[in-house]
Parts: structure tokens; C-alpha cells; sequence
């Protein structure tokens, strides 16, 4: 089955983390000029506007800081996904993320502990996804 | 600067479904109304201000092309039109923007015109779209976020920081509701209990269905004017005294803090720049779109601790006859959501009630007032300061 639903358009500066997330692996951008962690990819460190980078493997854990379930409405390409759970995502890096929790919703709630799972929904995209440590 | 300029005229149709009536047309009517109530000839304004329209982007580039200088036959008359917009933010945008053209000498007297029609759009496209305007492709749309999941994100991260209930939350539909009733351009107007909200069906954790707003056609006008000029044609003037604002982030997930954004910075500029203090403040014109926004605004703004605003609100302190009155138009939960328009329309109410103009919701007392704006998925904060009095 073709997958319909909305895929990221990487900037050149961003490919790496989205091939890092093919090999299973979850990249972030080091400055190399003030050593500020960075995420999402910029083409300019949002610290000190610094061009050159490192990148660096996450460890795949977090915390949930927040999420939603969408029971109702959601956006047409994930009608028949009903209900999902958006979260926004705290990895222990310090960086937040969009992704979704894929466990049951009434399973997640703030502070949960998470670690990353990707889920390969394409030849061309790997979406990193969260599942609950303890659950 | 402070009270150098004033909204002296404001025009406004009713919200809800209207398929028959004209995008155009509901354009041109509330901006004829703003010109006859600030007691101007068309001919007198020397600039056209539209905001943004989502439902169809041909319409939206005719206002950006000047399509209301010619349809309002003021060819020649007009200096500038230019389209301002941050989306729900835009009021205040425009309000800055219609500032600097009055104190450069450029304008004496700005129309500042907006007009939606969702009714246009099939409802699966409007939540199709509504799930794009402001949600990034790259990191944040692959999994499949719209608004009312944004508006859960924050209710649930601020009842989970501050102790709030269902109840304290939804209470502000209850408010709203209260007021709109008494506004026959409210899409929603019957009465509304706080059982009936939190009984309503669940849309998006912990949202129920009367917390999440409804899209609606609408269109509302304003003239903003030098406020030496607009005296000379209008006694009921709203002047801008002050305003605070504050860009924290595009993407929601970037936000540091979902249970606050940058609204005390805000205020704190706001305040700072006015001689009016928070306990001069009669009214709350707080721009709502998910119940949440209203709590998070009245804590931080600094007029009520935090984790107590749910309570202030269900004991009735913001409805009809309360003592800070807010939203009084009943926002987007109730006048409902006309896009860049929700929040011009909560300032088309603030310059209405100052111009003593709301009929049976008509705030009694009423000196000075607070209103505020935020566009996009609540990237800024931003903070004004009106008053009636010169």
C-alpha cells in the first residue's frame, strides 16, 4: 500500500540527520564554534551563527513533555490512524521533537519516560517515533 | 506616542455559516460602516490595510493587489495598500503598521478591512488546512498535528504543572458563551453549561468538542486615525495607549514553555510604557481560540496567580457583571473562528466597548482595557493597552 500521508522536505543541511534515521540512528547538530547542541537541523547555529557542525548520536531516550490524542478531525491523511497521540518529545539531551507516542493513549501522560523507535515508512523516509520505557 | 492614535470607527457582519453571502460583498459592508461611524467621508482615507484570507488564495492576492481601493472608488485617493498579516496575531500587526503610517506623516486615517469564507472550503479541506498554516512540513506535519492537538498540548501540560480541573478549564467556554449571547454577531448564542462542555464529545486530549473552536465566515473592518483629526469627526474614540509584544517560536515544539509563551514579557513592556497599572484595567479583551489561551493570559499577564485562574473564572469574576469582564464578544469559542479575522475580531470589540457602542453587553464604567493578539501555533505574545480618555 502507497503511504499518503504528509513526508518531510529536507533542506540540504538536514539530509543528514534523515539518512541517520534510515541506519536507526538520531542525529543532532554540535556548533563547532560554541559547542551548542542543535535541534531541528539549522543551517546556522541559532547560538552564535556558526556555519560548521558535528553531528552527534542521541541516545534515544526522553520524557514526554506534553501530547494530545486525536480521537476526532484529525487531518485526512491519518483518518483511518484515529485515535494517535501526537507528543512533543524531551530527549535527555536536553532537545525537544514533534513525533507521536505509539503506545495506548491511555498509557501516556506528562514526564512519561520514552525511547526512540523508527518506523520506515518509506524506501526514502525513516520517521523516529517514541514508545513508553515502562508500559 | 501614547493615545496619538485611536480606532474611531469600527465595522463588523455577522459570524457563522453563510454560504449566500459574499466575500466580497461583507468586505465592502464592513468597511463602509467603519468610515460612517468614525464620521468620515471614504474620500478621507489615505490608506487600505487588509489582513489575510485562507480559504481562497486568488481572493486573498486581490487584496494584497488593491482590489477595495477600486471597489471603494478611491483610485487616486489612497496612498498605500499593503496587506499586513500574522495570521491571529494580525490585529496587532496591523495596528503597528497603521501607527507608524499615521506618526510618519503618511496617513491620517487607515482602514484596516478583513473578510473569510470557510463556507467555501468543504469541511474536510478547512481541517486540511488548518493543518498546515503555521505547522512545520519538515519536523512536525509527518505526524499528523493539527490545532486542536496544539490547544491539547498546552491544557494538558498546564493542568498537569498547576493542579487546574476540567472544570477550571472549561469554564472559560462557559464565560464566553455568556457574553455571546448578548453579541447578535456570535455564531453561538444559546446557553452553555459547564456539565455540557466537559460531557462533550473528546476531539484531541483533553479537549472536549464546545473547547475547540469553529470555523466561521465573517468580516470586520476598523479606522484608525490621528487622534487629533479623528476628534474632529467623532466623540467616541479608542485610543491605543500602549502595546507590548513578543516573538517566542515557530514551531510548537520549540516552545520553552507551553504553559506560559510570552505573555508576562508582554504585559511587562506594555505596562511599562503606559500610565495605566493593572488595577486600572476594567476589561480583558483576551483573544481565546482554546480555552487554555484565556487561563494562561490572565496568570501571566498578572492578573491572577497562576493556578488560580480557572477558579476566578468559574466563580464568575470575567462574565456579565463580573469585575474584569473578558472576551466580551464571546472569541472565537463563540462569535466563532474567521481566521486572521478571531482576533481583529476581539479588537473590533475592544474599540466598541470603549466607544460605549455593545449594546445589551455594554461593560458599564468602562475606562481602560486590555487587549490581546497571538497568531500561528501561539508563536507570539502580544499586549495592548486602549482607553476612552484622551
Amino acid at each position: 500500500m502507497s503511504y499518503d500521508k504528509p513526508l518531510p522536505k529536507p533542506e540540504p543541511w538536514s539530509e543528514p540527520f534523515w539518512d541517520g534515521t534510515q541506519e536507526e540512528r538520531l542525529l543532532f547538530q554540535v556548533c563547532e564554534d560554541c559547542d551548542a547542541s542543535v535541534f531541528y537541523p539549522k543551517r546556522y547555529c541559532p547560538e552564535c551563527g556558526g556555519e560548521d557542525f558535528e553531528w552527534e548520536e542521541a541516545d534515544g531516550t526522553g520524557t514526554v513533555y506534553t501530547f494530545s490524542t486525536i480521537y476526532k478531525y484529525p487531518p485526512s491523511a491519518f483518518k483511518d490512524d484515529t485515535p494517535y497521540t501526537p507528543a512533543i518529545i524531551e530527549l535527555d539531551e536536553g532537545l525537544r521533537m514533534m513525533s507521536v507516542v505509539t503506545n495506548d493513549p491511555e498509557e501516556v501522560e506528562c514526564d512519561a519516560a520514552v525511547e526512540v523507535t523508527f518506523d520506515h515508512v518509506t524506501d526514502e523516509f525513516t520517521l523516529p517515533k517514541f514508545e513508553l520505557v515502562d508500559a | 506616542m501614547n493615545r496619538e492614535i485611536a480606532i474611531t470607527g469600527v465595522g463588523e457582519v455577522p459570524s457563522g455559516n453563510y454560504p449566500d453571502r459574499s466575500v466580497l460583498g461583507q468586505a465592502l459592508n464592513a468597511s463602509m460602516e467603519a468610515i460612517a461611524n468614525a464620521g468620515l467621508e471614504k474620500e478621507q482615507i489615505d490608506a487600505i490595510l487588509p489582513a489575510s484570507s485562507f480559504h481562497d488564495s486568488w481572493y486573498n492576492t486581490d487584496q494584497i493587489f488593491s482590489m477595495y481601493v477600486e471597489e471603494l472608488g478611491l483610485q487616486g485617493e489612497v496612498q498605500t495598500n499593503a496587506q499586513v498579516t500574522s495570521g491571529g496575531a494580525s490585529s496587532a500587526s496591523l495596528m503597528k503598521m497603521a501607527r507608524g503610517l499615521i506618526q510618519e506623516g503618511e496617513a491620517d486615517n487607515v482602514l484596516i478591512v478583513h473578510s473569510e469564507k470557510f463556507s467555501e472550503l468543504d469541511f474536510e479541506d478547512a481541517i486540511d488546512v488548518f493543518a498546515t498554516l503555521g505547522i512545520p512540513r519538515q519536523w512536525e506535519a509527518p505526524y499528523g498535528i493539527n490545532y486542536n492537538a496544539i490547544g491539547g498540548f498546552m491544557t494538558e501540560r498546564y493542568k498537569h504543572e498547576t493542579g487546574a480541573s476540567e472544570e477550571d478549564v472549561a469554564s472559560v467556554c462557559v464565560s464566553n458563551r455568556e457574553w455571546a449571547k448578548d453579541n447578535p454577531n456570535a455564531m453561538f448564542q444559546d446557553d452553555l453549561t459547564l456539565e455540557e462542555v466537559v460531557e462533550s464529545e473528546m476531539i484531541a486530549s483533553p479537549l472536549h468538542a464546545y473547547e475547540c473552536n469553529v470555523l466561521a465566515d465573517g468580516a470586520s473592518a476598523l479606522v484608525v486615525s490621528d487622534s487629533d483629526i479623528g476628534e474632529r469627526y467623532t466623540d467616541d474614540l479608542a485610543y491605543l495607549d500602549s502595546h507590548g509584544g513578543t516573538v517566542t517560536h515557530y514551531s510548537i515544539s520549540q516552545e520553552a514553555d507551553v504553559t506560559r509563551f510570552g505573555w508576562e514579557d508582554a504585559a511587562n513592556k506594555a505596562f511599562r510604557d503606559s500610565d495605566i497599572d493593572r488595577e486600572d484595567i476594567d476589561a480583558a479583551q483576551i483573544y481565546d481560540s482554546y480555552p487554555v489561551v484565556n487561563l494562561i493570559a490572565l496568570e501571566e499577564m498578572g492578573f491572577v496567580e497562576r493556578g488560580e485562574a480557572g477558579k476566578y473564572v468559574r466563580e464568575g469574576h470575567t462574565e456579565p457583571g463580573g469585575e474584569l469582564p473578558m472576551t466580551t464578544n464571546g472569541g472565537m469559542l463563540s462569535q466563532g473562528h474567521t481566521g486572521a479575522g478571531g482576533g481583529i475580531a476581539v479588537l473590533v470589540e475592544c474599540a466598541r466597548q470603549l466607544m460605549g457602542d455593545a449594546g445589551d453587553r455594554q461593560i458599564p464604567d468602562l475606562t481602560n482595557a486590555v487587549e490581546t493578539a497571538v497568531g500561528g501555533t501561539y508563536m507570539d505574545a502580544q499586549v495592548s493597552i486602549y482607553t476612552n480618555e484622551r
